[in-house]
């Protein structure tokens, strides 16, 4: 911290530390705790559009959270949550750590082509990925022109099947995002000393002597991260879903927030339940900022 | 994050044995082949008419039909949507910088009780689910009358990118000398002049990482402008594709040429800026 100098008096600082201070502060709230303050009241309300500030609405308590829970759609959109979970953490998080774990050991060659070329759908708009797939699984596309060299007569009906349509929607989540955790995986692998890793090697380790009780152990924290990254991510994952298949057939591949999006702009809008989900998801958000702090605590900080 | 240190250069790659290796080999092998194989194929098909690609959607077109993209382009009115585009990414990027370099100066340069509050709230906002909030800033947006106007985008862009924003700022501002500040205040400068003069041009690295993680963001994001705006002519290029693909779902020779068209930018800005994209990528996860 700066030592006030003989020019400078405490009000001053105090005026500079606001001036740069409140521009990011005001905006910031403006954009968060004020529409969350916003969504806490308009939850508790039977408000059906208009203006706000008539007042036109009345309070009808925790009504709007009874009926999200009886809705068999939001049901639907939790458990889809829950398999892009599993997919991240049981699919891409192994994957990004291997393949992190070949380039960075050098067990392969290319290692920079490989990163570049499984990160790369990453960087496409989540709607072209979407809309691409989309056309790609359709009864017309190619998946059935190349399984019908085998398989004469089979069609792709996977995105007009509810019970199976978020099969294709998972595997494009799978391609898109393991390359977020192998940079991820391999930013941290990168930040070993050599020389640990020599010992290791001058002790007569094996290479999988050197991951299990070298390597691994002191990657327990990043890992962690990856999981809250592959939670936080289930739930942003609105994007591509709305442009891959738009929550269908049948609403069967929606998520929270696609649910969320439904329920306020698709048919008679219903704002109220509408903020009802979307407190469900901030509480999810905070339940996992408490639950990382904890892990972090245990662990002993993430470096 | 310094990606130049190679352990262990001299390492020759048999070293796991040739099975498991020849594995690794065709996986990785398999995942690119998964990367390139829809992007050639949707290149390939922009250059086929709808009939040829309903009956050959899988080889190379017959005739090459280059009438796609001026099609699609004036169709989608991709000159606007590229406008569009440039204008909500760069304004909200350059806006996200400065507002963010401003409150983590202070942040980490000038003594004050508010600071553990207010940097804690940003921090918060690093891990918070800001998708969740979507319903409730349409509201506010629409309460004061900032749908279908380009500030009513810039203002939640600009405001959700400040918590990763700030996070950097602050970690590398702290990480600069205490003393720079001191001596430019005994020669008498303002705070302000330390900021414009000092600390901005020693805080390009960070600047840089900053930019480029809110850019792809920014220009990539469909949930909150979809929402926010619906006016055509201020609409981005994600929700332009994503009205064409709707408008016409069955004319898929335009709709490859438009895939391909909102596809080129972005892979080509990571493909020229790749090793700053990725430090910033795990920059960011390191809190997030």
């Amino acid at each position: 911290m700066v030592k006030p100098s003989r020019h400078s008096t405490k009000s001053e600082e105090r005026r500079a530390y606001w001036l740069l201070v409140l521009p990011a502060v005001v905006i910031y709230w403006a954009v968060t705790a004020f529409p969350l303050f916003f969504s806490i009241i308009l939850s508790l309300t039977n408000y059906s559009g208009g203006p706000i500030f008539a007042f036109d609405f009345k309070f009808v308590g925790l009504n709007n959270y009874i009926r999200m829970f009886k809705d068999p759609y939001f049901w639907i959109s939790l458990k889809n949550n829950a398999y892009i979970i599993l997919v991240s953490v049981f699919g891409q998080i192994p994957l990004g750590f291997i393949f992190a774990y070949a380039i960075f050991r050098k067990l392969v060659r290319f290692g920079d082509f490989f990163q570049t070329m499984i990160y790369l759908p990453a960087v496409i708009s989540p709607i072209v990925v979407g809309i691409l797939w989309q056309t790609f699984f359709s009864p017309y596309g190619p998946l059935t022109k190349i399984v019908q060299h085998f398989k004469p007569g089979w069609r792709s009906t996977f995105l007009l099947d509810p019970k199976r349509a978020i099969i294709p929607v998972l595997f494009v989540i799978l391609w898109m995002y393991t390359g977020t955790y192998l940079i991820i995986f391999l930013a941290n692998l990168q930040k070993f000393e050599p020389s640990i890793l020599e010992a290791a090697k001058i002790d007569g380790a094996t290479e999988f002597q050197t991951l299990w009780y070298v390597i691994l152990p002191a990657l327990s924290g990043v890992i962690v991260t990856t999981v809250i990254l592959a939670i936080s991510g289930s739930l942003k994952s609105f994007n591509l879903i709305f442009a891959m298949t738009g929550g269908n057939p049948a609403r069967r591949t929606s998520v929270l927030a696609l649910y969320m999006y439904d329920t306020a702009f698709r048919g008679a809008p219903n704002y109220p339940m509408a903020s009802a989900i979307s407190m469900f998801i901030v509480m999810l958000s905070i339940i996992l900022i408490i639950f990382t702090k904890a892990v972090e605590n245990r662990y002993g900080g993430r470096e | 994050m310094n990606n130049t240190a190679t352990p262990q250069v001299k390492k020759r790659p048999e070293e796991i044995g040739i099975l498991p290796q020849t594995i690794m080999y065709l996986i990785l092998f398999g995942f690119t082949i998964l990367t390139l194989y829809p992007l050639i194929w949707m290149v390939i098909n922009s250059f086929k008419t709808t009939q040829e690609f309903l009956m050959n959607p899988l080889g190379l077109p017959n005739r090459w039909f280059f009438k796609n993209y001026p099609l699609a382009w004036r169709l989608a009115n991709f000159s606007t949507l590229f406008l569009n585009s440039i204008l909500y990414t760069g304004i909200s990027t350059i806006g996200i910088i400065f507002f963010s370099l401003a409150a983590a100066f202070a942040f980490a340069k000038i003594k004050s009780k508010a600071t553990s509050f207010l940097y804690g709230g940003f921090l918060i906002g690093i891990l918070f689910t800001i998708e969740s909030l979507m319903i409730p800033l349409y509201l506010m947006s629409f309460t004061l009358g900032l749908t279908d106007t380009r500030i009513g985008v810039l203002i939640p862009y600009i405001g959700l990118g400040l918590p990763i924003g700030i996070y950097l700022c602050t970690e590398f501002i702290k990480s600069l000398p205490d003393s720079v500040v001191e001596a430019a205040r005994i020669d008498g400068a303002s705070y302000f002049k330390i900021f414009l003069y000092i600390i901005i041009p020693m805080a390009k690295p960070v600047i840089a990482t900053v930019a480029i993680m809110n850019a792809l963001g920014i220009w990539n994001e469909f949930m909150l402008i979809n929402i926010l705006v619906s006016r055509s002519d201020l609409l981005s290029l994600p929700v332009g594709i994503m009205k064409f693909s709707g408008a016409l779902a069955s004319d898929y020779g335009k709709q490859f040429a438009a895939l391909v068209i909102g596809t080129v930018p972005t892979v080509s800005f990571y493909l020229v800026l790749r090793n700053r994209i990725t430090q910033g990528v795990a920059a960011g996860a390191t809190k997030g």
